[in-house]
C-alpha cells in the first residue's frame, strides 16, 4: 500500500520528502531510468557512439586493411571531396534523385489517395495492389525491374514496340539510367504514400466538408482550402520521411547499375560503400558519411522545429 | 501470473540466444583454434582425431563454381587431416570487398582467390603470407608467363589458379556464310572489315552486329599493349597512357561504334560481359571479346560452331593475363598455413589443373600439364582450348601497384565516357592521368 | 442524359482502376511467368505471354544453388531475434516514457526521436569497425544487435500506454502488483493491436533487409535469404533470368501471401509509422 502511494507520488512528480520509506523512494526514482536504460544502451552503442566515431574517423587517413595505422589528417578528406568532380556528381545525382522521387512520389500518391479513398470494395483492392510492392524486398524489386528494363528482351521495350514507340535505353545510357532508378523507386514507394494520405484524409472531420457543401464551394476550392491544409501534417511527414529514405538509396544501385554508366547513378551511400569497402579510402568514406549525416541531421532538425510548432501533434 | 510472464520472457530470450549461439558457434570454434595453435604444427597435423579446418573463398558462380566445389570435395576426401570449407563470395569485385572487410574484422579466410591485379595491394598491406618458405622452389613448375602477378617486392605471394587471357570468339558459321576466313580476323583493320561484312540491317534496324566487346579495363589493357604501349610507367608511379598507344584503342572502338558495326554491350562491370555473351549465343553478334574461362560454357550452349582466336593485332599481338591467383592469408595459424599450402599445391597441381582446364576453358597452370598427353589429346580434338596457351607468348601481367584497384575503375569510367562521346579521347586520357597521379602517390 | 454520363464515367473509372492495378501487380505476374520459361523462350522477342511448357526445374536449380534452407532459417532468426529484443527493450522504455515523470525525460525522449529519424545506414562504417573489434562480423549477432532497440516501437507503444486509463493502473497497484507486473500483465495485453502492428512492420522490414547482411556476412552459415537470392545473378553464359526469377519468388511469395491474408493489419502497420 505504501509502495503504491510512493509510486504514484513519484509518478506525479510531487514532493516525496514527507514519506517515511526513503529507500523505496530512491528505488522508485531510479526505476524509470532502469526501464529506459536497455533501449538507450543500444542507441548509445549502435547509434550515438558511431556518429561520434565516424566524425573522428573523417579527420583521419585509414583503411579497413589496416586499422592500426590511422593517421590524423585534419580536414584533408573533406578538401579532397570538395575538389573531386566525381563526388560533386554524386551529390548532384543524389539531389536529382531525391527531388524526383519525393516530388513525384507525393504528387502521384496524393491524387491516387483522393481517388481511392472510397468505401466500395474495389477501391480497397486497388489500394492493396498499389501498396503491395512496398512490402517486397528491394532485392527482388531491383532484379525484377532489371529484367523488365532489359533493353533487348525486356517486357517494357516489348510494350513500347507494341504500341509503336521506339525502344528506350533504360539502365544502359547515362541520360536514362537515373530516370530508370527513379521509376523503380516510385513503383515501390507510391503505395506507402497513398495509404498514409488515405489515413490522413479519413481523419479529416466530415462536418467540415458538409459545411463546404452547404456553401456550394466548387470541388477544387474545397481541395485547396480544406483538404490540403488539413493534410499538411501528413504531407510534411511524408516529405521528411521520403527525403531521408531517398538519401539512403543503395540496393537498387548496387544490384542494377553499380553507379554506372559513367557514374551517372552513383549516389551517396553507394559512394561511401565503394570508397570504404572496395577501395582503401576509409577517411574519404567517413567524410562522405559525415556529409550525409549533416544532410539528414538538418532535415531532422527542420522536422522537429515545425513539428514543435504544430498543435495537433499526435 | 507474474512468474509465468517472467519465465516465458526468459525462455524466449534463452531460446533465441541458444539458437544464435548454435549458429555462430562454428565461427567461435574456428577462432579458438586459431589462437590455440601456433606451436609445432607437425604432430598436430598428423593427429587424425582433430582435422584442421581451413576456409577457402572463391569468386566464380555458375558451372565454374560447381567445378570448384567438386574439386574441394575431392580434396577433402583424399586428405584426412584437413577439411576445406569453400565459400562463394560473388564476382571478383565482391570477393575483393569481402576480403578487405574481413581482414579488418579478423575473420578472413585462410585461402582465397584474388583477381590478379589486386595481389599487389593486399601484399603491400601485409595481409598475405609469403609463400616462399612453403613452395621451396616448387613454384618453378608453373608456367612462367603466368607468374607475373605472383610476386611483390621479390617475394612469392600468389600461385596461378584460374588463369585466362582475353580471346576473340567468332561464330564460325556466320563467318563462313559471309565468305570470310572462319579462323577470324588477324589485325584491327581486318576486324573492322569482318565486322562490316557481318553486320546485318533490316529496315534501318540492326539485327546482327559484326562485333561486340565490353568497354572494360581488361580489353583496353590488351589493345594498349597491342598498340605498343603500357598502362603505367616502369616504376608504377605514373600513368603512361598520354600517347598514341593509349588513345588508339579508344579511337578504334569509337570509329567502329560510329560505323554501326560494333555494339557496346550495356551494363556495368560483369553485367556488360553477360550481355556480350548472351548476344553471341543468340547470334545477334558474330564476334566478341571475352575470357578464356568462358570457352566451355559458350561451346556448351551455342547452337553453332564456336571459334576462338588471338585478339587481332595492331602493331603487334598482346594481351594481359587475367583471372585469379590463390593466396594464403598472413593471419592464419601455422597449422592452418600448412594445411592451406597443401590445398593450394593440390588445387594447382598437374592432374587438377588439367581437369579444371578441360571443364572450364581456363588455362592449365603447370608446364607439365601443357605437355601432358591428356591436354595434347584435348587440343587435338578441340583446338580452341590451345589458343590461350599459345597467346601467352604475347601476354604480360596486369599492373598491380596498390593504387591500381581504384585507378582501373577510374580508367574504365573515363574510357566509357570517351567511347560514349561524352568526352573527347584527349579529355578522357587527361582525366585518367590527373587522377592517376593522385592515386599512385599513395 | 445525366444518367448515361454517369454510367460512362463508371466504365472509364473501372478501366482506370484496372490500369492502375496492373501497373503495380503485373510486374509480379511477369516474375511468375518468367520463372517457368525455358531459356530460349526467355530470350524470345517479342516475349510470349504464357510459358509454352512449365519448367519447375528452374525452381530446383535456384533452390539448389546454395543452402537455401539455411538462408531461410537465418532470415527468420534475424527477423525474430530483432523483434524479441526490440520488445524487451521497447516495452519498459515506452512504459517509463508514458507513465513516469522524471528528470531528463524530455532530453531522453528527444534522443529517442533523433534515433527514429536517422536511419542506421548513415553510420554503417563505424558500426562495421565496432563489430570487427568485438569479433562479431559474420555472426547473426552483427545483424541483430544494431537493431536491438527500435525508436519507432518505443514511440508507438508510448502513445498506446498513455491512453490506458489511470484507474486501471490504480486498481492494480492497490492489489499490490509490482510495476514490472503491471507493465507486462496489464499494459502489454492492452497494447495487443499495436504490438501486432509493430511486429509485422519490424519483421517484414528485417526479413527484406539486404544492405546490412551484405556488409556483415561472408559465409553461407550466416547469410540471409536476400543475399542468397542476389547471388543467383552470376553464371557464365549470360543471365539465367528464369532461374533468377524463380529464386526471387521464394523471397517474395511468402511476404505477398501474408500480405493478402493480413492485408488490413499490414497496411495499418505501415500507416501507423506515420503517426
Amino acid at each position: 500500500m505504501r509502495k503504491a502511494v510512493a509510486v504514484q507520488e513519484v509518478a506525479n512528480a510531487q514532493s516525496a520528502g514527507a514519506l517515511p520509506a526513503a529507500r523505496f523512494v530512491i528505488a522508485e526514482r531510479i526505476r524509470p531510468y532502469l526501464y529506459i536504460a536497455p533501449a538507450l544502451l543500444f542507441f548509445a552503442v549502435f547509434f550515438f557512439f558511431p556518429i561520434a566515431y565516424v566524425i573522428y574517423l573523417s579527420f583521419h587517413d585509414w583503411s579497413l586493411l589496416n586499422l592500426e595505422e590511422i593517421e590524423w589528417v585534419g580536414l584533408d578528406n573533406f578538401a579532397a571531396l570538395w575538389e573531386d568532380a566525381d563526388f560533386r556528381q554524386v551529390l548532384a545525382n543524389t539531389f536529382m534523385y531525391t527531388l524526383a522521387t519525393v516530388g513525384l512520389g507525393i504528387v502521384i500518391a496524393f491524387f491516387l489517395a483522393l481517388w481511392l479513398n472510397r468505401r466500395a470494395r474495389v477501391y480497397g483492392l486497388v489500394q492493396a495492389a498499389v501498396f503491395s510492392p512496398h512490402i517486397v524486398s528491394l532485392v527482388s524489386v531491383a532484379m525484377l525491374w532489371m529484367w523488365l528494363m532489359d533493353p533487348q528482351y525486356g517486357l517494357l521495350n516489348a510494350l513500347l514496340e507494341f504500341v509503336g514507340l521506339p525502344a528506350y535505353t533504360w539502365l544502359t545510357d547515362t541520360k536514362s539510367a537515373l530516370v530508370s532508378l527513379i521509376v523503380v523507386s516510385l513503383w515501390k514507394g507510391v503505395g506507402y504514400n497513398t495509404v498514409v494520405f488515405i489515413a490522413g484524409l479519413q481523419s479529416i472531420p466530415r462536418d467540415i466538408y458538409e459545411a463546404a457543401a452547404l456553401d456550394r464551394s466548387p470541388w477544387w476550392r474545397t481541395l485547396v482550402s480544406i483538404t490540403v491544409p488539413m493534410l499538411s501534417p501528413t504531407l510534411f511527414f511524408l516529405l521528411v520521411i521520403n527525403t531521408i529514405s531517398s538519401f539512403q538509396v543503395f540496393d537498387t544501385i548496387y544490384i542494377m547499375t553499380q553507379g554506372g554508366p559513367v557514374n551517372s547513378t552513383n549516389m551517396l551511400v553507394f559512394y561511401i560503400y565503394e570508397q570504404g569497402m572496395d577501395f582503401y579510402n576509409g577517411g574519404i568514406a567517413s567524410a562522405a558519411s559525415v556529409v550525409l549525416l549533416g544532410m539528414v541531421g538538418l532535415l531532422t532538425l527542420l522536422h522537429f522545429r515545425l513539428m514543435g510548432k504544430r498543435v495537433h501533434y499526435r | 501470473m507474474v512468474k509465468k510472464v517472467r519465465v516465458s520472457i526468459l525462455a524466449c530470450v534463452l531460446t533465441v540466444t541458444a539458437v544464435l549461439a548454435g549458429c555462430s558457434g562454428k565461427q567461435e570454434a574456428a577462432g579458438g583454434q586459431k589462437s590455440g595453435s601456433g606451436s609445432g604444427g607437425q604432430q598436430q597435423t598428423a593427429d587424425a582425431g582433430k582435422p584442421v579446418e581451413i576456409d577457402f573463398w572463391y569468386a566464380l558462380g555458375g558451372r565454374n563454381g560447381e567445378v570448384i566445389e567438386e574439386m574441394v570435395k575431392q580434396f577433402n576426401d583424399t586428405h584426412k587431416g584437413i577439411v576445406v570449407k569453400p565459400s562463394y563470395q560473388g564476382s571478383y569485385y565482391e570477393n575483393h570487398a569481402k576480403v578487405l572487410a574481413a581482414v579488418s574484422a579478423g575473420n578472413q579466410p585462410d585461402v582465397t582467390m584474388v583477381e590478379i591485379a589486386s595481389v599487389g595491394a593486399f601484399a603491400d598491406a601485409k595481409v598475405l603470407q609469403d609463400l616462399g618458405p612453403y613452395a621451396n622452389g616448387e613454384e618453378d613448375k608453373y608456367i612462367p608467363g603466368l607468374m607475373g602477378n605472383s610476386y611483390w617486392n621479390d617475394k612469392l605471394y600468389a600461385v596461378p589458379f584460374n588463369r585466362s587471357t582475353p580471346l576473340l570468339y567468332v561464330n564460325r558459321n556466320k563467318l563462313k556464310a559471309a565468305g570470310l576466313d572462319p579462323d577470324g580476323p588477324k589485325t584491327w583493320e581486318e576486324l573492322r572489315r569482318y565486322a562490316k561484312a557481318l553486320t546485318k540491317k533490316e529496315g534501318g534496324k540492326t539485327t546482327t552486329y559484326g562485333f561486340s566487346t565490353p568497354i572494360d579495363i581488361w580489353f583496353y589493357e590488351a589493345l594498349v599493349f597491342e598498340s605498343g604501349g603500357n598502362i603505367l610507367s616502369e616504376d608504377g608511379k605514373s600513368v603512361a597512357l598520354d600517347n598514341e598507344a593509349g588513345k588508339a584503342p579508344l579511337e578504334f572502338w569509337s570509329s567502329l561504334l560510329q560505323e554501326g558495326v560494333m555494339k557496346a554491350p550495356p551494363g556495368e562491370k560483369y553485367n556488360a560481359w553477360d550481355v556480350a555473351k548472351q548476344d553471341f549465343l543468340n547470334q545477334q553478334v558474330a564476334m566478341i571479346f571475352t575470357s578464356t574461362g568462358d570457352l566451355h560454357a559458350l561451346k556448351e550452349n551455342a547452337t553453332f560452331e564456336v571459334g576462338a582466336a588471338f585478339l587481332p593485332a595492331n602493331k603487334r599481338y598482346g594481351v594481359p593475363t587475367g583471372g585469379a591467383n590463390l593466396v594464403m592469408l598472413a593471419k592464419s595459424s601455422d597449422e592452418e598455413k600448412k594445411a592451406a599450402w597443401e590445398f593450394i599445391k593440390w588445387m594447382t597441381d598437374t592432374p587438377q589443373t588439367i581437369r579444371w582446364s578441360l571443364e572450364t576453358g581456363y588455362m592449365p597452370v603447370t608446364k607439365e600439364a601443357v605437355e601432358s598427353d591428356e591436354m595434347k589429346a584435348a587440343y587435338q580434338k578441340e583446338p580452341n582450348f590451345q589458343v590461350a596457351v599459345k597467346q601467352l607468348e604475347y601476354a604480360q601481367p596486369r599492373p598491380m601497384v596498390p593504387g591500381y584497384k581504384e585507378l582501373q575503375e577510374v580508367i574504365m569510367t573515363e574510357i566509357q565516357r570517351a567511347v560514349l562521346k561524352q568526352a573527347t579521347v584527349d579529355e578522357a586520357i587527361a582525366k585518367v592521368v590527373e587522377k592517376g597521379e593522385k592515386l599512385l602517390k599513395k | 442524359m445525366r444518367h448515361a454520363g454517369r454510367a460512362a464515367w463508371k466504365v472509364v473509372e473501372w478501366g482506370l482502376l484496372a490500369v492502375v492495378s496492373l501497373i503495380f501487380v503485373f510486374p509480379f505476374l511477369w516474375m511468375f511467368v518468367t520463372a517457368f520459361k525455358t531459356m530460349p523462350e526467355v530470350y524470345r522477342f517479342p516475349p510470349t505471354w504464357w510459358p509454352e511448357s512449365w519448367q519447375l526445374e528452374n525452381f530446383r536449380i535456384a533452390w539448389e544453388s546454395g543452402p537455401f534452407l539455411t538462408y531461410v532459417w537465418n532470415s527468420f532468426l534475424v527477423a525474430a531475434g530483432i523483434l524479441v529484443l526490440q520488445l524487451l527493450t521497447g516495452v519498459p522504455a515506452a512504459y517509463a516514457f508514458a507513465r513516469y515523470r522524471f528528470r531528463g525525460r524530455n532530453l531522453l525522449f528527444g534522443l529517442t526521436l533523433i534515433a527514429l529519424m536517422i536511419p542506421p545506414q548513415v553510420v554503417f562504417l563505424p558500426v562495421y569497425v565496432e563489430m570487427s573489434q568485438w569479433g562479431l562480423v559474420n555472426t547473426l549477432w552483427a545483424l541483430i544487435l544494431p537493431y536491438g532497440a527500435s525508436a519507432f516501437g518505443i514511440f508507438l507503444l508510448r502513445q498506446c500506454f498513455m491512453q490506458v486509463p489511470d484507474e486501471v493502473i490504480e486498481a492494480a497497484r492497490l492489489d499490490n502488483a509490482s510495476e514490472w507486473t503491471i507493465m507486462w500483465t496489464i499494459m502489454v495485453p492492452m497494447a495487443k493491436p499495436v504490438l501486432v502492428t509493430f511486429g509485422l512492420f519490424s519483421f517484414i522490414y528485417h526479413w527484406n533487409d539486404y544492405f546490412w547482411p551484405l556488409i556483415m556476412t561472408n559465409s553461407d552459415a550466416v547469410r540471409t535469404l536476400p543475399i542468397g537470392i542476389s547471388m543467383l545473378k552470376a553464371a557464365e553464359g549470360g543471365k539465367l533470368w528464369n532461374v533468377i526469377m524463380a529464386g526471387n519468388m521464394i523471397l517474395v511469395l511468402p511476404v505477398l501471401a501474408i500480405f493478402f491474408i493480413a492485408q488490413r493489419h499490414i497496411i495499418s502497420a505501415f500507416v501507423y509509422s506515420s503517426k
